[in-house]
């Protein structure tokens, strides 16, 4: 039988890249064959907001001797329209159903927040060295954002208007490149609706923190915390339906950024047709209370089983507690009959020597390991730091060589499966 | 002629039982307790040329370790050789502490204990050999134990078939693959049928058995915590993830934790009505609205913390030892340990 793509599919979204291969900040925001100029005093009357007495922003380039401290969240600028419309629903604009259409992508920049937030625990990223590796800001021009909180504004109205001025900051930088030719168009079909040439069904379940105030991951602009899990369009997350507020685990964060890039998502299209078929990508939410753990975990199982998905990857935001959302997905999985795999980062200890994982499944078994949590990365001094004058965690000022364990780091550990990092028992 | 210096507690060494837990390291020329056996199954070329000991609440508090390390370098051995401890929990930590310890200061090192010792993940990379459970399983214990320590002291590694119970460390490495590259090719190998492949071996979780019950009326009580309630300020530098390290407070002896003078510095979630209120993360109050209506029998009049947020195990584990032989010392017969 001749294998049929895109009539069985939902309608898609076409991806129009423009890569970005050269920054700078100037009078007018601008796109032009690779450069991209940021007006500050723009950029800064797009993040204004009452809760903020002041912005600043500036470039951080991969390759130079520059480190970010205090890194909160970081997005991909993408826009579908003028003004901005059409991307991140409910933070932005309306809640319309996103992912279909064109989408216009700045490759190569993250739109990055940098400072204090509470709850919000130290991430560094360095953009030379060997930790440059370790994270995908170390790829990117970062344009980071810093800020002061306004007099009497509460840390939760002080969040909300950072994660509006990412997305209306990258929103706006993508906006810029509307007319330019592309440099390359992607084309994403929706999941497959039903098996084609004996392939299995392979999908997706992305758990997303929802720990309250600033552990927390917006799905359409609400909190996806009491959310029952969903099965969604992966293009949706290619338009921003979701977002990130999460700040704790640097190194087991997952930034807005890698939602719009989601790891898995884009290994499981790239081998579509060959030796699977996506079947799709259930959202859950990572609840605090046990009942509600178990419940999520056993209705997500049942919904892949409903669905006909022959087998599943199963990933996390978050250390031990989340551990536990992955256990019960897993075991709930399997019990079905549906093997599950999922990304752990180990907490091992600084010498690698402990048990690798808080809660372990007790039925299923396949693990992937994106690297120990607690093993010492050395990071050389570097000449310039953003975010803050000092790391705190370690009271050393933030442009000093630094010894920080992996969990520091940000994405470093990424449980979307960005990194290349593993672990090897030593000879 | 390999030198050997055998670490005990105060019961194999022939001391006393848990009254003497509390003793001191000593040493003692020659083999002592089961180490007469374990120098006669050495045979020829080794030499068991010291004991050391040390009573077993005493080896879990803090300079312990060093304490004994000084003792066992005095003997200048080539090999130490820790334990059977068997299941025996305080005992087990002690013979891996003073392994790894002796790993550091760059001895050979060896322990032997039971696979659901607590001591099995302390030791570092120090190789732990299995023992039977109690000491009624002597026999082969140290039969098991000779075989490993005369391998070790020629110069080869210890695997699973000598008795190794802990793995070798694992170490970060960057492959060519990224993790959810990885994580599809190991979902196609189970739809493939193979049900082994993992990159993560699934650790041993053992059943803990709880203690039999106590009367409240009776009992001294102690109050404990992993929510990071300290007193304002965290003059100790509690960490807020990543504890590796308890602290001990004293509670304010009216009964009530007074609002700003204790806050929360957990970690892992909001401490906003914490520290309104750190009755709910210590509950003092009606801890002691109890004692005083006579339903428990007296409060212990410290506290135990410590920050339960991206802890690893190993730490978590050691932390239960560790609160268990403090509490034993203190007399304590219950404790009421808030999780957040």
């Amino acid at each position: 039988m001749r294998y049929v793509r895109d009539d069985l599919a939902a309608p898609g979204l076409t991806r129009i890249v423009h890569r970005v291969d050269t920054v700078a900040l100037g009078r007018e925001t601008h796109y032009d064959a690779g450069v991209l100029t940021v007006s500050p005093a723009e950029a800064k009357q797009l993040a204004a907001d009452p809760a903020l007495r002041e912005v600043r922003v500036s470039w951080a380039s991969p390759g130079e001797p520059v480190r970010i401290v205090k890194v909160l969240d970081a997005v991909e600028p993408r826009a579908k329209g003028a003004n901005g419309g059409g991307v991140f629903p409910g933070v932005l604009g309306p809640v319309k159903p996103v992912g279909t259409g064109e989408t216009h992508v700045l490759r190569g920049v993250a739109v990055v927040a940098a400072g204090f937030l509470p709850r919000a625990q130290e991430a560094v990223a360095d953009l030379a060295g060997p930790a440059a590796a370790l994270s995908p800001l170390g790829r990117t021009h970062n344009l980071v954002v810093e800020f002061s909180p306004a007099n009497g504004a509460t840390w939760e109205a002080v969040e909300a208007a950072l994660r509006r001025a990412l997305c209306r900051l990258a929103a706006r930088l993508a906006s810029a490149a509307l007319d330019a030719p592309p440099d390359a168009v992607e084309h994403l079909p929706g999941p497959a609706r039903r098996a084609g040439r004996g392939l299995p069904r392979v999908g997706a379940i992305t758990n997303l923190q929802t720990q309250g105030s600033f552990k927390d991951t917006f799905v359409y602009g609400r909190s996806f915390g009491p959310s029952m899990p969903a099965l969604v369009d992966p293009n949706e997350l290619d338009d921003g339906a979701v977002v990130s507020g999460q700040y704790g685990h640097p190194g087991l964060k997952n930034p807005t950024y890698l939602y719009q890039n989601h790891p898995v998502v884009a290994t499981l299209r790239r081998r579509d047709g060959d030796d699977l078929r996506f079947a799709g990508l259930v959202l859950c939410p990572e609840p605090v209370e046990q009942d509600r753990k178990e419940l999520v975990s056993a209705h997500a199982a049942r919904l892949c089983a409903i669905a006909g998905f022959d087998a599943m990857v199963v990933t996390k935001e978050g250390g031990g507690n989340a551990d536990a959302d992955m256990a019960l997905k897993m075991d709930a999985l399997e019990a079905l009959g549906i093997p599950a795999v999922g990304l752990f980062a180990e907490m091992a200890g600084a010498d690698g020597t402990g048990p690798p994982v808080v809660v372990a499944p007790t039925r299923a078994t396949a693990m992937v390991s994106t690297g120990n949590y607690d093993q010492v990365v050395s990071l050389p001094a570097l000449a310039r730091a953003v975010g803050g004058e000092r790391v705190d965690l370690v009271d050393r000022p933030a442009t000093a060589s630094l010894e920080l364990p992996t969990a520091v780091l940000y994405c470093a550990l990424s449980p979307l499966g960005w990194g290349r990092l593993t672990c090897q028992e030593a000879s | 002629m390999t030198r050997i210096v055998h670490y005990l507690n105060q019961f194999f060494a022939g001391v006393g039982a848990e009254e003497a837990a509390g003793s001191p390291p000593a040493s003692s020329a020659g083999p002592a307790g089961p180490g007469r056996r374990l120098g006669t199954l050495l045979g020829p070329g080794y030499e068991i040329v010291a004991t050391v000991w040390c009573g077993d609440d005493h080896a879990t508090a803090p300079g312990a370790v060093d304490e004994i390390l000084t003792l066992i370098r005095a003997a200048q051995p080539d090999l130490v050789v820790a334990g059977p401890a068997f299941t025996s929990g305080r005992y087990g930590l002690a013979c891996a502490r003073v392994a790894a310890a002796a790993g550091d200061a760059g001895l050979l090192a060896l322990a032997a204990m039971h696979e659901d010792n607590p001591g099995v993940d302390e030791a570092g990379a120090i190789p732990v050999v299995a023992s039977g459970p109690s000491a009624r399983t002597m026999g082969p214990s140290l039969e098991r134990l000779a075989a490993a320590a005369q391998k070790l002291a020629q110069g080869e590694p210890l695997t699973g078939e000598d008795g190794r119970l802990n793995r070798p460390a694992r170490r970060g490495v960057l492959t060519e693959r990224t993790g959810a590259e990885r994580a599809v090719d190991l979902v196609l190998a189970r739809l493939g049928g193979d049900q082994a492949a993992t990159e993560i071996p699934l650790p041993r979780f053992q059943p803990v058995s709880p203690a039999g019950p106590v009367d409240p009326a009776t009992a001294v009580v102690a109050l404990l915590t992993e929510g990071g309630l300290v007193p304002d300020g965290n003059p100790d530098r509690l960490e807020s993830a990543r504890a590796t390290r308890w602290l001990r407070y004293p509670l304010p002896p009216k009964g009530e934790l007074p609002v700003g003078d204790y806050c929360s510095i957990h970690g892992g979630f909001s401490t906003a009505w914490a520290n309104e209120d750190p009755h709910r993360i210590l509950p003092l109050d009606v801890a002691t609205d109890l004692e005083r209506e006579g339903l428990v029998g007296r409060l212990h009049p410290e506290y135990l913390v410590t920050t339960g947020n991206g802890t690893s195990v190993g730490n978590a584990r050691r932390f239960g030892v560790e609160w268990a032989a403090e509490l034993r010392r203190a007399g304590i017969q219950a404790v009421i340990l808030t999780s957040t």
